[in-house]
C-alpha cells in the first residue's frame, strides 16, 4: 500500500470514530443546557437535569430494577452457558451438531420476532408479563454468547490438568470445579459482563415482556415518545458513564487473568 | 515395597479443606457414586439439562409461534371455538398494507448491510494492518465504548444530531449552505443513518478479526511476484477475508431486520417497517396474536433464507479461492 492510500485510511478510521463519539459527546454536552428545549446554540449552563436524576425516585426504583434484572438474567446465563460448553467440548456423539445449532438458535432470531415468540410461549406457559419473564428472555438471549466464549477458551485447556486430577482419585465434580472452573474464570467475566451489558441495554424484550414496570431503556423510550427534554440527555449520560466504566474495568480485569494464567 | 497406607484425596495432609470434607461426606459420596457410577451414566447426567433447555427455551418459543400463526383465534376466549386455518397467511399476501413495509425491511435491510460493509471494510483494514499491535486495542475500545451503550441511548444521540435544531443543521446554515433548517428527522435518511450507527461495530469485528489473521508476508510475497496494489488485494487480501465478510453481513442482515425502537423513533409514516407491523397486532386489544405471529413467522423464515444464500454464496466464492 502506498502512503496515499495509508493516509486515506487513517482518515477513514478518525471520520469513524468521530461519527461513533461526537453524537454521543453532543448529547451529553445537551444535559447541562439550561432550558427545556433541545437544540443548539446552548446559550447558559446548568447542573440541575443531573441533580434531577439522582433525585428522581422512578429513574432511581428503575435504575435498581434494570440492575436486578441483568444481574439474575447473566447469573442464569452463566450456568447454563457453561454446562453447555462443557457437555459440547471434547466429545463427539449422535446429534451433538444439532443441540449446537440449537444452543446457537436465538443468536441468529431478529429481535422482534424473538420478543414476539417469548410473548405468546410466556401467555402459553402462564408466566405473567413483569420482571421474570423479562429475566428468562434475556437468559436465553444470551446462552449463545457464553457458550461461544467459554467453548473458545475450553478448547485451550490442557488434558494433562484434569487427567492428573482424576488420576488422584478426584471425581468428575470436584475436578469441574477445582481444574475447569479457574481455567474458565476470564472467559466466564467476559462473557458475564457482556451479557450484563445486553441485558441491561435490551429495549425489545422488555417492551414485549414488561409488566407495570419498566426498565431502563423502556422508560427512556416512553420519555423520548412523549418529548425531547435534557433530563433524557442526564439520564442517558449517567447510563453511559457507567457502562463505559463497567465495560473497560471487564476489559481490563480479563487482561489481567489471562497474562497471570500465561505465566 | 512395604505397604504404605493408601493416599486417600478425602485425607491430605495438613487441615481438612473444603472439598476434602465436601468429598468425605457420606451423602455427597452416596450421591455421586450414584451418578457417576458409569462413564455412561455421566455422560447422560450431563447432556440431560442442555438437551432439556435447548428444547424448551430456545426452540419452545419458535414452535408455539408457529403454532398459534395457524389458528383462528388466540389467546382462548370464551364462546369462540378455534380451528385451524392458513387465513393469517393468506391475509398477508392479500393487502399492500402489508407487503410494503415487508419488502422495505428487506431492501433496506440488504442495501445497508452492503452500505456498512463497504464503510467498514476500510476501516478494519486499517486497525488490522496499519496500527501497531500494541496501540491495536486502544483504537479498537475507542469504537467499543460507544457500542456498549444501548440502543435507545444511541437512537436518542442520533436524533440530537439530525433535528431541525441539531447539530447537523447548525453546521450547515453557519457555513452559510442553508438558510432553513432541512427535515433530516423522521424520513429515510434519518433511519438509515441510525441503522448504521446501532450495527457498524457487528461489520468490523468480524472483518478485522478475519484481516488480523492474514500473514502480512501474503501480500509481500505477491508484491515481489509483480502485483500491484490492487491486485494484491483483489487477489490476496479480499478472498481471505470472505469469512469475516459473510459473518458480519449475516449479523448485520438479522439486527437490522429485528429493530423495532430505532424506526419508531427515527422513522416517520413513510418508512414504516415489518417489525412495527408486526408488533401493531399485539398492541390493540382483540383477536389478532395469530395474525402477528404468522407475519413473525414469514420474516423469520424470509430473515434465515436471506442469510443462509448468502453464506451460501460466500462458501462457494471461498472455496472458488482455495481451489
Amino acid at each position: 500500500m502506498t502512503r496515499h492510500t495509508r493516509i486515506l485510511m487513517s482518515c477513514i478510521y478518525w471520520a469513524f470514530a468521530l461519527y461513533l463519539l461526537l453524537p454521543l459527546a453532543l448529547m451529553m454536552l445537551m444535559g447541562f443546557k439550561d432550558a427545556r428545549f433541545i437544540g443548539f446554540p446552548i446559550t447558559s449552563w446548568t447542573l440541575d437535569w443531573y441533580i434531577g436524576v439522582f433525585a428522581d425516585r422512578q429513574v432511581m426504583f428503575t435504575f435498581g430494577y434494570s440492575t436486578l434484572i441483568a444481574i439474575l438474567s447473566t447469573a442464569i446465563a452463566l450456568v447454563v452457558g457453561t454446562w453447555i460448553a462443557v457437555t459440547l467440548t471434547g466429545r463427539a456423539f449422535f446429534g451433538r451438531a444439532v443441540i449446537l445449532g440449537l444452543t446457537l438458535l436465538p443468536a441468529v432470531i431478529p429481535g422482534v420476532i424473538s420478543a414476539i415468540a417469548f410473548r405468546i410461549y410466556a401467555r402459553v406457559l402462564g408466566i405473567e408479563p413483569g420482571m421474570w419473564a423479562i429475566i428468562w428472555s434475556h437468559a436465553v438471549h444470551n446462552v449463545p454468547f457464553v457458550v461461544l466464549v467459554v467453548m473458545a477458551r475450553l478448547s485451550t485447556l490442557p488434558r494433562s490438568q484434569a487427567e492428573a486430577a482424576r488420576d488422584l482419585g478426584a471425581d468428575p465434580l470436584v475436578v469441574f470445579f477445582r481444574i475447569t472452573m479457574p481455567y474458565l474464570t476470564p472467559a466466564m467475566i467476559g462473557a458475564g459482563v457482556f451479557c450484563m451489558l445486553l441485558s441491561f441495554d435490551d429495549f425489545v424484550r422488555s417492551y414485549f415482556l414488561g409488566g407495570y414496570d419498566p426498565t431502563l431503556p423502556v422508560l427512556i423510550f416512553a420519555k423520548l415518545r412523549s418529548g425531547m427534554s435534557p433530563e433524557v440527555n442526564a439520564i442517558s449520560t449517567v447510563v453511559l458513564v457507567l457502562t463505559a466504566v463497567l465495560g473497560i474495568w471487564a476489559e481490563r480485569s480479563m487482561r489481567r487473568i489471562k497474562k497471570q494464567a500465561n505465566r | 515395597m512395604p505397604d504404605l497406607p493408601p493416599q486417600s484425596p478425602a485425607d491430605p495432609s495438613g487441615p481438612p479443606t473444603f472439598w476434602g470434607r465436601l468429598t468425605a461426606w457420606s451423602l455427597y459420596r452416596a450421591l455421586t457414586g450414584l451418578v457417576f457410577a458409569s462413564p455412561r451414566r455421566q455422560f447422560w447426567m450431563l447432556i440431560l439439562f442442555p438437551v432439556i433447555w435447548v428444547l424448551v427455551a430456545h426452540l419452545g418459543p419458535i414452535l408455539q409461534m408457529m403454532q398459534v400463526s395457524f389458528l383462528s383465534s388466540y389467546p382462548p376466549s370464551a364462546g369462540k371455538e378455534v380451528v385451524l386455518t392458513t387465513a393469517n397467511y393468506s391475509r398477508f399476501f392479500g393487502d399492500s398494507i402489508f407487503l410494503v413495509p415487508f419488502w422495505r425491511t428487506m431492501v433496506f435491510s440488504v442495501v445497508l448491510t452492503l452500505t456498512t460493509l463497504v464503510l467498514m471494510y476500510p476501516v478494519a483494514y486499517f486497525l488490522a494492518r496499519h496500527v501497531r499491535r500494541d496501540n491495536q486495542l486502544l483504537f479498537l475500545m475507542l469504537l467499543l465504548i460507544p457500542f456498549w451503550v444501548g440502543e435507545i441511548v444511541r437512537i436518542y444521540a442520533v436524533m440530537i444530531i439530525l433535528g431541525n435544531n441539531g447539530a447537523l443543521n447548525l453546521l450547515l446554515r453557519w457555513l452559510g449552505l442553508i438558510e432553513r433548517p432541512i427535515p433530516f428527522m423522521y424520513t429515510n435518511f434519518s433511519l438509515s443513518v441510525g441503522i448504521v450507527y446501532l450495527t457498524a461495530l457487528y461489520m468490523l469485528m468480524p472483518l478485522y478479526s478475519a484481516l488480523e489473521k492474514i500473514p502480512a508476508n501474503y501480500s509481500e510475497a505477491a508484491a515481489d511476484l509483480g502485483a500491484g496494489p490492487w491486485t494484491r488485494f483483489f487477489r490476496v487480501t479480499l478472498p481471505l477475508s470472505l469469512e469475516g465478510v459473510g459473518a458480519g453481513c449475516t449479523l448485520v442482515f438479522l439486527i437490522a431486520t429485528g429493530m423495532y425502537a430505532t424506526p419508531v423513533l427515527l422513522g416517520g409514516p413513510n418508512t414504516t417497517l415489518f417489525s412495527q407491523t408486526i408488533a401493531g397486532f399485539f398492541h390493540v386489544a382483540g383477536d389478532q396474536w395469530p395474525t402477528g405471529a404468522a407475519f413473525s413467522t414469514i420474516m423469520l423464515v424470509t430473515a434465515l433464507v436471506v442469510a443462509g444464500a448468502f453464506n451460501r454464496i460466500i462458501a462457494l466464492l471461498s472455496g472458488r479461492v482455495a481451489k
